[in-house]
């Protein structure tokens, strides 16, 4: 696991600064929460008047100034997946083509290490970057729960969290399939991941109004994911199952691809 | 089949290329040999390199190094292999030091002190991010990685480049005493002087095909030797012609320069017959034997 731990050492300030900045971004999302929470009747009378397909788009549930509403509405359905998918894209894009353009995979492929290893460890150290940022917002998240006054317990919370982690992580692993393709993957890879990624999120969301969308929707991952459901403590585990099977997938046709072709 | 390095009918063409960057490539490196692959830009040495350290595949042909199939037992092979890479790119953000740490976590030193006295050797800096470093400076840190381990077989593309004469000096020692110690060395080269001076044997390649092989010492000895020769009396330029494998130039009626190509003897028989004030031979210039290699290249 050497390059995993060199992995994670030269990535440590953006680790840092995702991190700070996701810091930031909560806490200015939560701290709003008790003078809104005042307003409610009012709010929820004003959003009233916003066409169902456009609530749809932003959250899943009705109730959006209720405790699990606003963090569902404002973190957990849009914005914590979102924000964590890009870093994960962005890792998965690069752990392995970074060094694939600057020529330094050969510094590593010389020394007694299979390409498989190498994109596993890589892999390994994205999952650890994606999983070390995770865990900041979640404390935060936690932080601020009572003091702002949601009051949601720390496991459905938890549990919302590792969702919106799992979710990113899956999309990231599409990045790094598409990267690992070769020299056309590389450039394709965060727009693909992105177009998926977005397409996933976009159906799941359009299904609750759009009844065509009903089935194709089953393809997508953001429809197993219901955090306002999660944050009221209603929650299975079987689509993390599935998502970290589709995650395993990803990544034996990463290393298949990968191990056999021309580097460079 | 008994070479540090084997290779048969060796080809590569890229996808999207219809030309082969290597071409039915067969050659052998002797255990304890220094081989050097000489050859212009763009030749198909670091295809070659790439190749035998399976960074690329093989369109077809095999290798073997030390025994083991260049593909299926890849990550065999590079327990016992020092590879250097033609533009000795190293990670910017990280100081030397930091850098060989790396390296020397996914292949572990034999001697511990050893790249401290490399680094000392060439005046390495490895206090620096390597990034601040010169060309010049990180080809050091790159050849450093390459002979860490000592390894039994070292495979280098284009390995002075960029190094003042002094660190040159000190790099042709170091693969001296590699050979010493048994190891084998591979390494590319476009410029003849450096093979000349560090080589047992070198092979020209060009627009991926090999094609010359020769003993270092041999290519000295049957190359045409040059010699400036001062006459007491007047030669006639017939006689001097007479002489076998002769190319004669007058520049005065006492001044002959001879370029002579075989045996020596005939030369000094006529050479005999004169009252002789001074022979001068010229170092032999191995440059003029590979631009005769490369004559079309240029064309």
């Amino acid at each position: 696991m050497k390059i995993t731990k060199w992995t994670l050492k030269q990535r440590k300030w953006s680790t840092l600064w995702w991190s700070v900045g996701l810091v930031a971004y909560i806490t200015l999302t939560l701290i709003f929460y008790p003078s809104i929470k005042n307003q409610t009747a009012q709010l929820d009378k004003s959003f009233d008047q916003i066409p169902q397909s456009a609530k749809a788009l932003f959250t899943d549930t009705q109730d959006l100034f209720t405790p699990v509403g606003y963090l569902s509405s404002q973190l957990f359905y849009l914005m914590l997946p979102l924000l964590l998918a890009v870093l994960a894209i962005g890792l998965g894009s690069s752990l392995i083509a970074r060094e694939e353009d600057s020529g330094t995979i050969e510094l590593l492929l010389s020394r007694p290490v299979s390409r498989s290893s190498l994109l596993v460890q890589k892999a390994l150290a994205g999952l650890v970057i994606l999983f070390v940022v995770s865990a900041v917002c979640l404390l935060v998240i936690l932080g601020l729960n009572n003091a702002v006054g949601l009051h949601i317990g720390a496991e459905p919370i938890a549990v919302a969290t590792l969702y919106s982690f799992a979710l990113a992580a899956l999309f990231g692993a599409v990045a790094l399939a598409v990267a690992s393709t070769g020299r056309a993957g590389r450039l394709a890879s965060v727009g693909v991941a992105a177009m998926v990624g977005l397409a996933s999120y976009l159906v799941a969301s359009l299904s609750s109004v759009v009844s065509w969308l009903e089935w194709p929707a089953k393809l997508a991952p953001n429809h197993y994911y219901h955090p306002a459901e999660i944050l009221s403590g209603h929650y299975e585990w079987w689509p993390l199952v599935g998502y970290t099977a589709v995650i395993a997938v990803l990544l034996v046709a990463a290393v298949t691809s990968f191990r056999r072709r021309d580097i460079g | 089949m008994d070479g540090a390095i084997n290779i048969q009918g060796l080809s590569k063409k890229y996808a999207g290329s219809d030309k082969f960057a290597l071409e039915n490539l067969t050659l052998s490196v002797h255990p304890g040999e220094v081989y050097g692959f000489l050859g212009p830009n763009g030749a198909g040495k670091s295809t070659t390199i790439r190749t035998l350290l399976n960074f690329i595949q093989p369109t077809s042909g095999t290798a073997q190094i030390l025994g083991l199939d260049i593909v299926t037992d890849s990550v065999a092979i590079k327990k016992s292999v020092g590879y250097l890479a033609g533009d000795a790119v190293l990670y910017p953000k990280l100081t030397g030091r930091e850098f060989l740490s790396y390296m020397g976590d996914l292949q572990p030193p034999k001697h511990a002190g050893y790249v401290n006295e490399l680094a000392k050797r060439f005046q390495a800096e490895l206090n620096m991010k390597l990034r601040d470093l010169s060309k010049g400076n990180r080809q050091k840190i790159g050849l450093i990685q390459a002979f860490m381990h000592e390894p039994a077989v070292l495979v280098l593309d284009e390995p002075t480049s960029g190094l003042d004469p002094l660190m040159q000096e000190e790099f042709f020692k170091l693969v001296r005493e590699s050979k010493a110690r048994g190891a084998s060395i591979f390494f590319s080269s476009h410029n003849l002087a450096e093979i000349q001076k560090t080589c047992d044997r070198v092979g020209f390649i060009r627009q991926g095909k090999l094609i010359a092989e020769q003993v270092v010492a041999e290519v000295a000895a049957t190359a045409a030797r040059t010699f400036d020769i001062t006459f007491a009396d007047v030669p006639t330029r017939a006689e001097l012609r007479s002489i076998a494998g002769a190319k004669v130039e007058m520049s005065s009626p006492s001044q002959a320069t001879i370029h002579l190509s075989g045996d020596l003897a005939p030369m000094f028989r006529v050479l005999a017959r004169h009252k002789v004030l001074g022979i001068n031979q010229r170092e032999l210039d191995l440059e003029q034997e590979f631009l005769h290699f490369y004559k079309g290249e240029s064309k």
